[in-house]
């Protein structure tokens, strides 16, 4: 059995990825299963979803634990160290970035492969949805799906032009992905963000979710509090002393309201760097 | 034959359009949304014509197949968690009035919103036949299975196929479909009888001051025909089969890798396959534990246990649900059904899944070494939570 671990963020298409890889295995005559970890996950939210491919029907209902392989839609997230989490020692990680698997920065016992899913996705459909921007990559390093059981599947999701565009950043994928070599660095870097959210709360560190960071020009800040009482996650902290806001990163998910209230504009949203 | 790679929600809408369904109500909640979404889009795509009563609560939807199948329609409801608790004024009535109304409960808890099976067991009053199914295969299946047995004439009970939320309803899955030609014949229109009731009371009357002025009658009646769902879900499981290719035990008990077994694993529902992995792992270390699953719980296969019990040494019941104050379910069920037999296995009762607490192929291997421990005499604890 093949177990087959995806991270994406809501709207990217993870949980399709995921289908359209258990409908293309089962094409080529395996048994498959397609899990999605259902949190309450939104539209830009990072969320992980399953594989499981094998000769005989899929019993197991647990989640994918020690996953041989690691599927990375999101180039932010594929920054992370806990992508590779739990994966089998001699495992595998395609990461959607434009850098080489020479520069990855994440560490450990895995091989990695890179395709630059986000472009490729931009340039065939037009909109930023890298599920099937990386599949085509997936198809040709694991050598476990022919790109025309792909092929097949994705009409099945897609009918019409939009599954030949689609069809289109599969085999571009399928050419420009780079590697798998070994990882360069051999040890897990120590900073850690937790990626595997889900749902959220006060207790729960959702600075993964940013795309766009809210940051706060105190000078022009006039104290109205506007931020603090919009902020739909209390991430906006109130300094009494100063009278100036705060912002709690690990609670701030990047909705970018807090710049929308301001009515001085002292509030800048900041896209992270990739 | 077709196949298609397909979440468990669209497997019971696919087993809906097959049984060419005439009326169908539901009132959205998660996990079960889906269902209605996928039905919708058969009806878009003009797949088959039936009515959607569209209604404000899971109440008015219960009520809505109620009286659609009480003038002679086939009817499907579906709903999960809070919407069946939310139903279940109404459901007494439809069981009284033994319309065969079937419906999918898609399992969602009552301490948050993930999956166990606290949902459909807090209906065990109500007078309904109730099925846990492990796959969207199954699912499918079952469903097509409910309608059978639901409208035969010995029942005339409706039934209820629940299945867990999250973990099944939104996983995908190969899943075989049977030509529509088929199903046709296997489960021809449902033809209502002249009155709703049976034969023996009152055809002027639908379900209630009925019983020849004895206000008991009515429940004994009631009581006898769910009892009868055994044999008929017998008899359907081997049509089925006969006529699709695919059986699931004898249709109320599914009994996995049970040849050479000593001690058997009582599970139901998606953990029911995890212990199928986890079975084949420990035979293979020459443990000999097997699985039966459990799938009709109302009515319950004592029959059935009473005879394993004759074979076996012990069975580790997991529940995933439980009654706060009294206890896991089917223990007690179990329980009570080998009390006449002279020598008893030894039975474990084991509290997994709740509030969908994740339920892995080691914790199976923890239960199988347990009741074998206990079956030959070793000290453990009756109670586990996993």
């Amino acid at each position: 059995m093949i177990e087959i671990r995806l991270h994406g963020r809501g709207g990217q298409g993870a949980v399709t990825a995921s289908r359209i890889i258990a409908t293309a295995a089962y094409e080529e005559g395996k048994y498959s299963q397609a899990i999605p970890m259902y949190g309450t996950e939104r539209r830009g939210a990072p969320l992980t979803a399953f594989v499981r491919i094998d000769d005989v029907r899929v019993r197991e209902r647990e989640l994918v634990h020690n996953p041989e392989i690691s599927i990375v839609l999101d180039p932010l997230i594929a920054k992370q160290q806990a992508v590779v989490d739990s994966l089998k020692p001699g495992g595998l990680v395609l990461l959607n970035t434009a850098y080489p698997p020479e520069e990855v920065k994440i560490g450990g016992d895995f091989k990695v492969a890179t395709v630059d899913a986000t472009t490729i996705a931009l340039e065939t459909l037009g909109r930023p949805i890298t599920n099937t921007a990386i599949l085509g990559a997936f198809a040709k390093i694991t050598g476990l799906l022919k790109v025309e059981s792909l092929e097949k599947a994705i009409k099945k999701f897609f009918p019409g032009r939009l599954g030949d565009m689609n069809i289109a950043a599969v085999k571009r994928s399928y050419d420009e992905v780079k590697g798998p070599i070994q990882a360069v660095v051999k040890d897990a870097p120590p900073e850690k963000v937790d990626i595997h959210v889900g749902g959220y709360g006060v207790l729960k560190d959702v600075s993964s979710w940013r795309v766009y960071t809210p940051e706060i020009d105190v000078e022009k800040c006039i104290g109205c509090k506007n931020c603090w009482i919009f902020c739909p996650e209390t991430a906006i902290q109130w300094d009494e002393e100063k009278n100036k806001p705060w912002i709690r990163y690990d609670a701030c998910k990047g909705c970018g309201v807090c710049a929308n209230e301001c009515p001085v504009n002292a509030i800048e949203m900041v896209r992270v760097e990739v | 034959m077709s196949y298609e790679v397909m979440v468990g929600n669209k497997a019971a809408a696919t087993a809906v359009k097959l049984a060419k369904v005439q009326v169908a109500s539901a009132f959205p909640i998660t996990p079960q949304t889906t269902i209605t979404q996928y039905l919708s889009e058969m009806y878009a795509a003009g797949e088959w014509d039936f009515d959607f009563v569209n209604v404000e609560g899971e109440l008015t939807s219960q009520v809505v197949v109620q009286a659609a199948s009480k003038v002679g329609a086939r009817t499907f409801t579906c709903t999960s968690g809070p919407g069946l608790l939310y139903m279940h004024h109404p459901m007494q009535v439809t069981g009284s009035s033994r319309l065969p109304v079937v419906m999918a409960v898609v399992h969602r808890g009552y301490k948050g919103m993930q999956p166990d099976h606290s949902d459909l067991m807090s209906q065990q009053w109500t007078g309904w036949g109730h099925q846990y199914v492990e796959h969207a295969q199954e699912i499918l299946d079952s469903l097509l299975m409910a309608y059978k047995v639901a409208e035969d004439a010995r029942v005339r009970i409706p039934i209820a196929v629940g299945y867990d939320g999250y973990v099944l309803s939104y996983t995908a899955e190969p899943v075989e479909i049977p030509d529509q030609g088929g199903v046709d014949k296997w489960l021809p229109p449902y033809k209502p009888m002249p009155s709703v009731l049976p034969d023996e009371v009152d055809p002027t009357t639908f379900s209630r001051g009925w019983g020849g002025g004895d206000p008991q009658m009515p429940w004994k009646i009631h009581h006898e025909a769910v009892l009868k769902i055994e044999d008929v879900l017998k008899e359907t499981m081997d049509s089925f089969e006969k006529t699709f290719g695919r059986r699931y035990g004898n249709g109320m008990i599914e009994p996995y890798k049970m040849e050479d077994a000593e001690c058997a694993i009582i599970a139901m529902g998606t953990i029911a396959g995890t212990c199928k992995a986890a079975v084949d792992k420990m035979q293979k270390e020459g443990k000999k534990v097997g699985l039966i699953k459990l799938r009709s719980y109302i009515p319950f296969p004592v029959k059935d246990f009473q005879e394993w019990a004759k074979k076996l040494d012990g069975f580790a019941v997991v529940d995933r649900s439980i009654c706060p104050g009294k206890g896991g379910p089917v223990f007690g069920k179990l329980r009570g059904s080998l009390y006449d037999l002279e020598e008893k296995p030894v039975t474990l009762q084991f509290h997994a899944g709740l509030g969908g607490k994740e339920v892995r192929v080691h914790d199976f291997e923890m239960i199988g070494d347990k009741i074998l421990k206990a079956a030959k005499g070793g000290t453990v604890e009756q109670v586990t939570w996993i």
